[in-house]
């Protein structure tokens, strides 16, 4: 190695050293979350992107002794990126079995403050058990059963193993498994999103999301992903579980200069930079678990199938119920099991009321269905008064102690009365017995009288496209255009071209009126329609008058009067006026078209 | 006078036969003749307008019979008439967990049909459309208060067309007319092309529901429930709501 070599490298690390304090976070993690008591676990707190951070010495949980044994650093370079790892690590020593919930503490790293995740641990009795392998919890069943996998001996770069809480089951047992993808933490690349996981025999959960954490194994720490699920036995006998493989697309660290293997050796070099990139499949070896039958001595009759250990709890709503009308019976099975496989809770002493098969939902607290309530909704409805529900009887398996075991819940109060509809129970009706179970079908509690219990449509066409829906909104349609047509006009007649274009049919009614009018009548009309052109009112006074104002020619006007006068005259004269002369007539209309061109003018 | 009397008593003692066919088909249920059972509540929903309560016991006795997929098609329609018919939900599930059926999540539709009574939905839209209308021309009115009037009856006219639209999405009578479901023995397999020849493209098993897109000669083209879509045979594919 030249110096002129080493000083580009430390060039180049002057550049790289400070990128070291990008994004900061702090992570927290045990090596196992189940341990006996007097057997140390390690909970490491992982802090990244910073050079240092202020730990707490010891943290204070009654039943564990929790305090700080070291500190180590660790870089990493990727895509050019350089950042540090610091891993503190605490002894965690189980004083005492129990549960016990690690606190979330603050690690303060350059003035912030950030702070971890609380964690669950579990302490269980008993004598310490020989530690197959450093990390794996106590009272699991290690995959591959035997010595610790070479692998992790030798510091491997990667390796997998399955776990699994129990070596003997019952069949329809839920179990919890964990399927471990541990890489050294030198290692880079992508990790696949889930596991291939299955086999005959039994049923596997859907997995939970990958848990990323650090773990040191013989000395070498490893990124670790874990996968929860749970898998059930359907059979009775030795259940061969198949190994679970992940694929992966890893970087390894390819050969570097001469001379320079061991600085190198602390970065997991970028990709095409003194790396390897391959794909693998990480594997888990398979196992053998014995399944047994569920017994059948003490089996209830009206065994539900739950396999697990519940607790159960009902209520009613409402509590009162009108004529008819149904109550729910909600009932919740809550607790640890195969809530897939569960069957209804059985309804007892419910002779008096009509009930349907209930409906059920099922609410998982974790991540792989396990935990969680399943809450079935019966609905009821009484066939005569009733002043309490029917009680509620739920029996299941119960594998930690061996044995059957009955949950009951005695009936609730309640006030419904009787549907009027609703027939009288008769004899020998046919309750729902656990000896119906074998159909596929929900057998009613009580055969439901179809004629009473219909409900719902009668027909198969929407009510959109029903004629007499069709017909009444076309009538409605009608009767509203009808309504605003007769709205329109009359705003139109109250308007000033409305009001203009009645008076022009007024004057043209009154014109083509004194075309015909008799000889009694001529001159009343000739006089209306001289009252409508001039706009004027009142009498024959108010009438000449408005003549005198208007800006007619004065020869005209003196025509207007004249014809104003002549209606005088044939309306006021003793014995009654002579009738008009034709020429006389055709001289007044000839005076009023003169008067009506004026004004269109 | 005398017809209608005719008329009324034909309608009683129509009314009378088709109470006693169910009545007899309930009891051949109970006496384990599940097909006899059957064949009777098929004869009532032949003769009378069709029932979400008569659907749902021919399908149990349709079961009992092994006949899941009938059993299924029986179960929906019961369900289409009567949304909310909680019975027949359950029995709907147990006879697709029988068929192999996966379960479909169900949309905001159902849930909407499972607490709203759709021609109730329907009629109250309707009121308040017109009344909305209405109220609204009355702002046409040359009287006081016209400006609230029309924003009264805009609203009501809003109201009435966002609760028809909710109707119009989510009665299964409307969403499911070109729905069928697959009642042939071992399913049907699902083709590139309306050919026996062409290239098999997925296989519905009994038991599945498929949106009807069109149909050419003895082949149908349609979605299947992944909303891949493809040519598959007429034969054993029945709508579920029954053509008039």
């Amino acid at each position: 190695m030249t110096g002129k070599t080493m000083k580009r490298i430390f060039a180049m690390l002057a550049v790289l050293l400070p990128l070291c304090l990008h994004a900061q976070e702090v992570a927290v993690g045990l090596s196992s979350n189940q341990a006996q008591v007097g057997e140390p676990v390690q909970l490491m707190v992982t802090v990244r992107g910073a050079r240092g951070a202020d730990v707490p010495q010891t943290l204070s949980v009654k039943g564990l002794q929790i305090s700080l044994a070291g500190r180590s650093t660790q870089f990493e370079m990727r895509n050019f990126k350089m950042s540090s790892t610091l891993t503190y690590t605490y002894l965690v020593v189980p004083q005492s079995e129990g549960e016990f919930t690690i606190p979330s503490f603050d690690v303060q790293i350059e003035g912030k403050t950030f702070r971890t995740q609380a964690m669950r641990f579990s302490v269980s009795g008993g004598t310490r058990v020989p530690q197959q392998m450093p990390g794996f919890p106590q009272n699991t069943v290690p995959v591959p059963s035997g010595p610790p996998p070479a692998s992790a001996d030798a510091g491997e770069p990667f390796f997998a193993e399955l776990i699994l809480s129990k070596k003997k089951v019952y069949v329809g047992e839920v179990v919890p498994v964990e399927l471990r993808f541990y890489f050294n933490s030198r290692i880079g690349g992508q990790v696949g999103e889930r596991p291939s996981f299955g086999g005959e025999g039994f049923t596997v959960q859907k997995f939970s999301n990958a848990v990323k954490r650090e773990q040191i194994v013989n000395g070498t720490n490893y990124t670790v992903f874990s996968f929860q699920s749970a898998i059930a036995a359907v059979k009775a006998g030795t259940l061969e579980i198949p190994e679970a493989t992940l694929d992966s697309r890893l970087q390894f660290p390819g050969k570097t200069p001469q001379g320079l293997g061991d600085f190198f050796n602390n970065f997991p070099l970028p990709q095409g930079m003194f790396t390897d990139n391959r794909e693998v499949t990480l594997k888990t070896k398979p196992m053998q678990i014995e399944i047994l039958p569920l017994p059948k001595d003490g089996r209830p009759e009206d065994f539900s199938g739950a396999v697990g250990k519940f607790a159960m709890e009902a209520s009613v709503s409402p509590k009162k119920a009108s004529a008819g009308e149904p109550v729910n019976l909600k009932v919740t099975v809550s607790g640890q099991g195969n809530f897939e496989g569960m069957g209804a809770p059985l309804l007892t002493g419910d002779e008096g009321w009509r009930s349907y098969p209930p409906s059920d939902k099922f609410q998982s607290t974790d991540a792989v269905g396990f935990t969680g309530e399943k809450t079935f909704e019966f609905p009821l409805i009484a066939r005569q008064d009733q002043t309490r529900t029917p009680g509620v009887r739920f029996s299941f398996f119960d594998p930690s102690a061996g044995k059957y075991s009955v949950l009951t819940q005695d009936p609730i109060e309640v006030d419904a009365k009787a549907g009027g509809a609703a027939p009288p129970v008769a004899a020998g009706t046919p309750a729902l017995s656990r000896g119906d179970k074998p159909s596929p079908m929900p057998t009613p509690v009580s055969t439901p009288d179809v004629t009473a219990a219909a409900g719902g449509s009668t027909s198969w066409v929407s009510l959109f496209f029903r004629r007499e829906f069709v017909i009444a909104n076309a009538s409605m349609a009608v009767a509203w255009f009808a309504m605003l047509l007769i709205l329109s006009l009359r705003r139109f007649a109250s308007s000033r071209a409305g009001r203009e274009l009645a008076r022009k049919k007024l004057l043209r009614d009154a014109f083509s009126g004194l075309r015909d009018a008799g000889s009694d009548e001529f001159y009343e009309k000739a006089r209306d329609y001289i009252y409508l052109r001039l706009n004027a009112g009142g009498d024959d006074l108010a009438v000449a008058a408005r003549i005198d104002s208007s800006s007619l020619p004065p020869e005209f006007k003196a025509s207007l009067h004249r014809v104003i006068e002549r209606h005088g005259e044939t309306k006021y004269a003793a014995g009654g006026a002579p009738p008009p002369p034709v020429e006389e007539r055709q001289a007044v209309i000839s005076i009023l078209k003169e008067l009506e061109a004026r004004y269109e003018k | 006078m005398k017809s209608s009397l005719i008329v009324v008593l034909l309608l009683l003692l129509g009314f009378s036969a088709r109470a006693d066919m169910l009545s007899d088909a309930s009891a051949r249920f109970q006496d384990g003749e599940y097909e006899q059972s059957a064949k009777l509540y098929e004869q009532s929903l032949e003769k009378s307008p069709p029932s979400a309560a008569v659907f749902f016991e021919l399908g149990r006795a349709l079961n009992k019979t092994g006949q899941e997929a009938r059993a299924a098609l029986n179960f929906r329609r019961a369900l289409i008439l009567d949304p909310r018919f909680a019975p027949a939900r359950s029995a709907l599930q147990e006879a697709n967990v029988a068929l192999g059926i996966p379960p479909v999540k169900q949309g905001w539709q159902a849930q909407v049909v499972e607490r709203i009574p759709m021609d109730s939905l329907t009629l109250a839209g309707t009121v308040f459309f017109w009344g909305g209308a209405f109220v609204g021309l009355a702002a046409f009115l040359p009287t006081a208060f016209r400006k609230r009037r029309l924003v009264a009856g805009l609203l009501l006219l809003l109201l009435g067309i966002s609760l028809v639209s909710v109707v119009w999405l989510c009665d299964p009578r409307v969403t499911l007319a070109n729905t069928a479901l697959v009642l042939t023995n071992g399913g049907t397999s699902v083709r590139s092309s309306p050919a026996d020849q062409s290239e098999k493209t997925a296989s519905l098993p009994q038991g599945s529901i498929v949106n009807l897109l069109s149909q050419r000669g003895r082949w149908f083209y349609g979605q299947l429930p992944g909303g891949a879509k493809g040519w598959f045979l007429t034969e054993g594919i029945v709508p579920l709501i029954p053509p008039a």
